[in-house]
């Protein structure tokens, strides 16, 4: 039987989505103050007005909702997709006020791209952007990437309490260490020693590319951002393509692949068992997977003689496999030319790329590592079954943390996110269609927003189609938090309407 | 473990007034940023008829020398196409990449980013993109068509010397005139889809602009700043007379 929701459930669900509002207009203080500092003086306002709206939003629901009334899974998950929902609403403020974006729509799909670690941009001539609001885009990347209610929990949350619904509605499963609140400052203490070290890296290499320091600082903590937390967003219009460094690329590989590292694995790394990289269904599986998809993508790329020497093949096929498979998005070629120059077979690998992304519990989106890992070793599992006598026993195990033992419900639940993946995209892919788009557009651009891949073959561009931007905005949302908070958020809309007293 | 003890639901028509309520605090927002936006430059729209068409991905564009499919060789350009000179604009050059590789090209854009210098030349990015060419950098009016478009070139030292304004924030960056090659993959960088220009000159002299400050928006801000400090101020309040008077920085 459905229940309706009672006052308890309304004011839980508010409470815990205005102190996740009032978290991100504390951080727009961070552009503001840039702004402050590069003299954008419009733009201080702007980041003012939003950040004094979002913080007024969240105390006001604090003031209205306050409750001590315990966290139910239900609670968490749907807060956790309402914040998802409402946190764009009032980053975009500061986006639509820079004068770069024709409408509130293009705004909000950008802050979503943002938040969601998506990459794809409506913003019109980025480059002539003021500072302080390119430096927003990436911060939200960051924001989103490490997860915007993960970091609330980190700053502002006592221990001992029952938010474990909203950490793993952001798409992580499992924690790292026993308490929520200690991994989630885990997350943070591995996001800031890449940080510093990732930054300073990409400084060096840009210093060396020719840039002068004060820009080159700039653009090395914007890239790391969208690097580590496989985001996709660029400081230039033209992507990385725009320093023309292969040193600049050589150092953002190692920081797209650790983003789309669980923060799990990181953990274990920390603790000093590298035995884990190489032990680890993900790893294992993602690894066979970007082999895979790097020797056909190249074998693609050499057929069509897009690339007639070994060098510039393997740097530019390598970073955008790289750049795929973790649903970065980074691009060291114009996306125009995926369509026009690279054949069929290279793109056609750059989109399964994206459909796989990353490791489950990592900044990357996509169907993840372990499922794909998990569906295969249960077809193996079924296929030794067949071929052994019938009264054998036959027990497949797996290596992920700790040795364990595969069950039909973790194949059969793989199976399903893996079916709900495909639907995802596919259901993009033919809106696309509809709008007259070709296939490969269609499927490439679907892929894209959807498993946060954030490659683009142009098809996402501010005079898209107004349904588009909404179906994208959709899948973007539904992607980065893996389906189950946003069906707990539709479950309690559905509740409202046919639930019984 | 016993169950949560269940209150009684909230009547549909009230969780209906709160939906109207926030969608209508909603579009008060927008409305009040909307307000807030860059002024128009004219009386005209906000976003004009476009007097060039914007290119639609939908739109099949057929190249003189496509590249071949899968396993098929590649057709070299003869030497007369070689050294003809062909005006160009970077949406040609990467809609048919295969026609224009190798031939000498003219193309103009204006300075973006930054002037990366290094020992083989000069790297810059030169957008030919509506922004550059006619209508100036945004924010200064409000006439969206787009993303930005250009072409990675690399420029002679001495003609990178001559460049004044790069393209940026408050910016507008040298408009460049280069001849040179355009190489779909250059064959000593690896870089792909870029101009290796055997000369080059400024055509127009970037400027600075200046963003004069919006009154109203800061109005605005100061306001709505005052209301957030005085929400928040009311909430710690709150919070304290809750806890007792004593000292609280978790919220959850």
């Amino acid at each position: 039987m459905l229940f309706r929701p009672d006052r308890q459930d309304f004011r839980l669900i508010g409470l815990y989505t205005a102190r996740v509002i009032f978290g991100v207009g504390l951080a727009m203080l961070i552009p503001a103050a840039v702004a402050a500092a590069a003299r954008e003086f419009n733009e201080l306002f702007a980041f003012l007005i939003a950040a004094s709206l979002a913080a007024s939003a969240g105390r006001a629901g604090e003031l209205a909702l306050f409750t001590r009334a315990p966290l139910r899974t239900s609670h968490g998950l749907a807060a956790v997709a309402l914040a998802w929902m409402t946190a764009p609403v009032f980053a975009a403020i500061p986006l639509l006020l820079s004068g770069h974006y024709a409408s509130y729509l293009d705004a909000y799909f950008e802050a979503m791209s943002g938040f969601a670690t998506i990459g794809l941009t409506l913003a019109n001539d980025l480059d002539h952007m003021a500072r302080s609001v390119n430096l927003w885009r990436h911060l939200m990347q960051f924001l989103g990437g490490q997860g915007i209610v993960v970091i609330v929990l980190s700053i502002f949350a006592s221990g001992g309490v029952r938010v474990y619904s909203l950490y793993s509605g952001e798409g992580r499963e499992e924690k790292v260490v026993p308490s929520v609140i200690r991994t989630a400052r885990f997350i943070w203490r591995v996001a800031l020693a890449y940080g510093v070290i990732g930054t300073l890296a990409l400084w060096a290499a840009l210093l060396a590319a020719g840039m002068s320091p004060v820009p080159g600082l700039y653009h090395a903590v914007n890239l790391f951002m969208a690097a580590f937390d496989t985001g996709g967003f660029a400081v230039q219009s033209s992507s990385v393509a725009f320093y023309r460094s292969a040193a600049v690329e050589a150092v953002l590989l190692p920081l797209m692949v650790a983003g789309a590292f669980s923060f799990a694995l990181h953990y274990q790394l920390w603790q000093g068992r590298r035995s884990e990289l190489y032990r680890n269904l993900e790893t294992r599986t993602i690894t066979v997977s970007i082999v895979g998809v790097l020797l056909i993508m190249l074998i693609g790329l050499a057929r069509t003689g897009t690339f007639t020497e070994l060098a510039p093949l393997f740097r530019h096929g390598f970073f955008q496999a790289i750049a795929a498979h973790t649903t970065t998005g980074l691009a060291t070629v114009p996306g125009r030319l995926y369509v026009t120059d690279w054949g069929v077979l290279a793109p056609a690998m750059l989109v399964t790329a994206m459909a796989i992304g990353g490791m489950a519990g990592s900044t990357a989106g996509g169907i993840k590592g372990i499922r794909l890992g998990l569906i295969m070793k249960g077809l193996r599992r079924d296929i030794r079954r067949v071929l052994l006598p019938e009264n054998a026993a036959v027990i497949e195990t797996f290596h992920s943390t700790t040795r364990r033992v595969l069950s039909d419900d973790m194949v059969r639940a793989a199976a399903t996110i893996l079916l709900l993946w495909l639907a995802l995209y596919f259901v993009g892919g033919m809106i696309g269609l509809f709008y007259g788009y070709n296939l490969q557009l269609a499927l490439f651009e679907s892929v894209s927003a959807a498993s946060s891949g954030g490659l683009s073959v142009g098809l996402v561009r501010p005079d898209l189609e107004w349904p588009l931007k909404i179906i994208y905005i959709a899948q973007m949302m539904t992607g980065r938090l893996e389906f189950v908070a946003v069906f707990a958020l539709a479950g309690y809309a559905v509740s409202v309407l046919r639930g019984r007293v | 473990m016993s169950a949560p003890t269940r209150l009684s639901p909230v009547p549909r028509w009230r969780v209906l007034g709160a939906i109207v309520v926030l969608v209508l605090a909603f579009a008060a927002m927008i409305w009040m940023v909307e307000q807030l936006r860059h002024p128009l430059p004219t009386d005209g729209p906000a976003v004009p008829e476009l007097d060039v068409p914007a290119s639609d991905p939908r739109e099949e564009v057929v190249c003189e020398d496509p590249p071949p499919r899968e396993g098929l060789q590649r057709q070299e350009p003869s030497a007369a196409e070689l050294t003809e000179i062909a005006v160009i604009q970077s949406n040609q050059l990467y809609d048919c990449p295969q026609t224009h590789s190798e031939r000498v090209v003219r193309y103009r854009g204006e300075v973006v980013g930054a002037v990366l210098r290094r020992e083989h030349g000069v790297w810059v990015q030169l957008n030919d993109d509506v922004y550059a060419r006619t209508l100036g950098p945004l924010p200064a009016h409000r006439d969206f068509r787009g993303g930005n478009a250009g072409v990675g070139v690399l420029l002679p030292h001495s003609v990178a010397d001559e460049i004044r304004f790069v393209g940026g924030p408050r910016a507008r960056g040298d408009v460049l005139e280069v001849v040179g090659v355009f190489h779909r993959v250059d064959p000593q960088t690896h870089e792909v889809s870029v101009i290796r220009a055997g000369q080059g000159e400024l055509v127009v002299e970037g400027e600075r602009f200046d963003d004069p400050i919006l009154i109203d928006r800061l109005v605005a801000a100061l306001i709505l700043l005052a209301l957030a400090l005085g929400i928040t101020a009311a909430e710690r309040v709150r919070a304290r007379r809750r806890t007792g008077g004593g000292r609280r920085l978790g919220m959850i």
